[in-house]
């Protein structure tokens, strides 16, 4: 962490310093294809852009480690725990500072398995396993399309001659190495470019949980909150924005990937906050608005602001990994995570309460907290895109929408379960603090997350946020209005969650109101897991019934037609060999016979040829 | 040595030959099928003896007719081989009838 931290100054305060250490991997010698040969090389890359990235991964790492003894003391696989925890530590920094797409991919992939080891921890839980399943599958798509798209911009840059290949393929796809985004060229507009840029898209949201491959984090959920906390808050998910803004600025988007990037992060911010407000799940809440979150940095990211959406990115994962370890804290003191049965909490937990009330006044985006400044960046910048593409105004709308679902659902999720006079359900036991170990993280996650925002305004943070395009636009009238917007909104938001959850109030739904359906359409996500699942069970299957049946009777049936004919044919051939020395000696006349015959028949030929020649 | 009636000795070996391989193929006596191929053998010894006369030279001539001797070692051999055979089965089984002598199949 100290390292982190130390990079992440150092960085700050010398504007612009790029550091690449790398060593050759692989050369394989010029051919015709690759006139300069061709190169595989490992290599740490810091610069503003990963040293950014690097701080938030060290600093909450360090955080949920210590936050974790006192979690999981009681558990029994805690060397397991904190192995994978540590794996898990150790790919994700790699990842941010990897300085070429294959090396990010390899340690994309490793981050990956530790998600999926640490997601089915409590693997005897049927629900863990299957969990764990589905996330690494449906980002596994993701990741199939990531390294397709690693192949067309292989792809793109060979044909792009000597000149573009040799450097970056003798390079070993080195990200520094072309300090201008590389479509920015001529080729900006080609499908082939476009094609690419989707493909890295769809690995970005396979990792951020982006519409439509979003269905695996709610689930992930059901390891320990601890890891929610670090992996699908604050870093994994992130990566897949990492990924995007890495490749907007080393490689470059085209036009149109940047609208299907803006439209995804922008459907997704909104469709994510709808799920988050009715369900029960304290966990789930806010897993729902990890995605919604991720969906605003894509979307910034996808308008070309790639510093906001870092920004962003920087904020939430504290703010978000306050408001999980504070849940953590909730659920290790009342065993459960059902809102409903909690209550009055506030009274027992007064520093987790206070916590929690910081990150979901940073996530709805209340000054001073971080969600503040960051949020309203993205909102800001992307209005003073909108002119670039009529379509990015609906998109625009949503997210600034999910404003006011977001400050809802979190406040209505402190109401449950804070506010009031007790537990709803008199069967919990009685609620007490943890250990030190959970608080001293909770402490300085809230402080970060009250300050995290106007770290902009120091001196060195803003270097960091200076790679690429995309600076914040400056604070005018427009903009001043758009915050005051926003900020109505989240505050309409929190009002409404505390008139109809506050003090302890519980709103229920009359039975028969149209609103029930729309409540049963959340709750059970849009019905798209079930939609997955069926085409897993039915479309899968079918696939694997027509392979199974092809196998078994086609192949198989070659097979065992083979051998029948042999067999049958042996078993005539067989009975020659009768042991009688008159058969053989007739078998003998015969083919003696046969030759003579065919002599005959084709002496003609032989001799007109002999004569011929 | 010309004059001599080429069809006729030719005819005669392709006799011989005819004789012998229908005793071989019919004969199941084991004697008896060995003087079968003995005859079907000396159509190609008679054969030598015949083409051998004539040869451009005496001296190629010659050279049939020492493969005609040779040949009548090798048939003699053979039914010297032969008939060790017919007294180990007739040893071994009673009888000299080939069709019994079946061990040998798979």
């Amino acid at each position: 962490m100290v390292l982190g931290l130390l990079i992440g100054i150092g960085e700050g305060f010398s504007p612009g310093r790029t550091t690449n250490v790398q060593i050759l991997w692989l050369h394989l010698p010029p051919s015709a294809q690759f006139p300069n040969g061709f190169s595989l090389v490992m290599g740490t890359l810091v610069d503003p852009l990963s040293a950014l990235v690097l701080m938030v991964v060290t600093v909450v790492g360090f955080l949920v480690l210590l936050y974790s003894i006192g979690y999981m003391h009681q558990d029994r696989g805690l060397a397991r725990y904190y192995a994978e925890l540590s794996l898990f530590l150790a790919s994700m920094s790699a990842l941010v500072v990897a300085n070429n797409l294959l090396e990010f991919f390899l340690f994309w992939e490793l981050v990956g398995v530790c998600s999926y080891f640490l997601i089915g921890f409590y693997y005897e839980k049927p629900s863990a396993a299957s969990a764990a399943k589905e996330a690494f599958l449906v980002t596994r798509v993701g990741d199939v399309m990531f390294l397709l798209g690693i192949f067309l911009y292989f792809y793109l840059y060979a044909a792009a001659g000597p000149a573009g290949l040799g450097g970056w393929a003798a390079n070993g796809f080195v990200f520094v190495h072309n300090g201008q985004p590389f479509l920015a060229g001529a080729t900006s507009s080609s499908t082939l470019a476009t094609v690419a840029g989707l493909m890295i898209l769809g690995g970005a949201a396979g990792k951020s949980a982006q519409f439509p491959l979003h269905v695996w984090l709610p689930d992930a959920m059901e390891g320990p909150t601890t890891v929610s906390a670090l992996i699908h808050a604050a870093t994994m998910v992130a990566a897949g924005v990492y990924l995007l803004a890495v490749t907007s600025v080393f490689l470059g988007f085209t036009s149109f990937d940047q609208l299907v990037i803006v439209a995804i992060g922008g459907f997704t911010a909104f469709f994510a906050a709808t799920m988050a407000v009715v369900h029960p799940d304290i966990k789930r809440v806010i897993a729902y608005s990890t995605i919604s979150q991720l969906g605003y940095m894509v979307l910034a990211v996808g308008a070309g602001f790639t510093a906001v959406g870092l920004y962003h990115l920087f904020t939430h994962a504290f703010f978000k990994a306050l408001l999980f370890l504070a849940a953590g804290s909730v659920i290790h003191a009342v065993g459960t995570q059902d809102l409903f049965k909690m209550g009055g909490l506030r009274r027992s937990m007064r520093l987790t309460s206070v916590a929690f009330a910081v990150g979901g006044l940073a996530l709805a985006g209340i000054p001073p907290f971080a969600g503040f400044w960051s949020k309203d960046d993205i909102l800001a910048s992307v209005y003073s895109q909108l002119g670039a593409h009529p379509l990015y105004w609906p998109f625009f709308l949503l997210a600034f929408a999910a404003v006011f679902l977001t400050a809802y659902y979190i406040f209505r999720a402190w109401f449950l379960a804070f506010s009031g006079s007790g537990p709803r359900d008199p069967s919990l036991p009685h609620a007490h603090e943890g250990p030190w170990t959970m608080q001293v993280p909770l402490v300085v996650l809230s402080v970060l997350a009250a300050g995290a925002g106007m770290f902009a305004f120091l001196p060195g943070f803003a270097n960091l946020l200076e790679r690429g395009p995309g600076i914040p636009p400056h604070f005018g009238t427009t903009e001043i209005l758009l915050s005051g917007a926003s900020l109505a909104l989240a505050v309409g938001g929190i009002a409404l969650a505390w008139a109809l959850w506050g003090n302890g109030r519980v709103y229920a739904l009359p039975a028969s109101s149209p609103a029930q359906a729309v409540r049963r359409l959340l709750l059970e996500r849009y019905y798209f897991k079930a939609a997955y699942d069926w085409i897993g069970a039915r479309g899968v299957n079918t696939v694997a019934r027509a392979a199974d049946f092809f196998d078994v009777y086609v192949i198989d049936g070659v097979v065992h037609g083979f051998e029948g004919a042999f067999g049958g044919l042996s078993d005539r051939l067989r009975r020659i060999q009768s042991g009688v020395v008159s058969d053989y000696a007739s078998y003998l006349v015969a083919g003696l016979i046969g030759v003579f015959a065919l002599l005959l028949l084709i002496a003609p030929f032989l001799l007109a040829r002999v004569g011929g020649g | 040595m010309t004059g001599l009636p080429e069809a006729g000795f030719v005819g005669l070996s392709a006799a011989l030959v005819a004789v012998g391989l229908f005793g071989i193929l019919t004969r199941r006596n084991f004697v008896l099928l060995l003087i079968a191929i003995e005859i079907a053998m000396n159509a190609a010894i008679l054969n030598f003896v015949y083409f051998a006369a004539f040869a451009p030279t005496p001296g190629e001539g010659l050279a049939g007719q020492a493969a005609a001797v040779v040949l009548v070692g090798f048939a003699a051999t053979e039914v010297a081989v032969g008939l060790a055979i017919v007294l180990a089965l007739n040893r071994a089984k009673g009888t000299i009838n080939v069709a019994e002598a079946t061990e040998l199949r798979l």
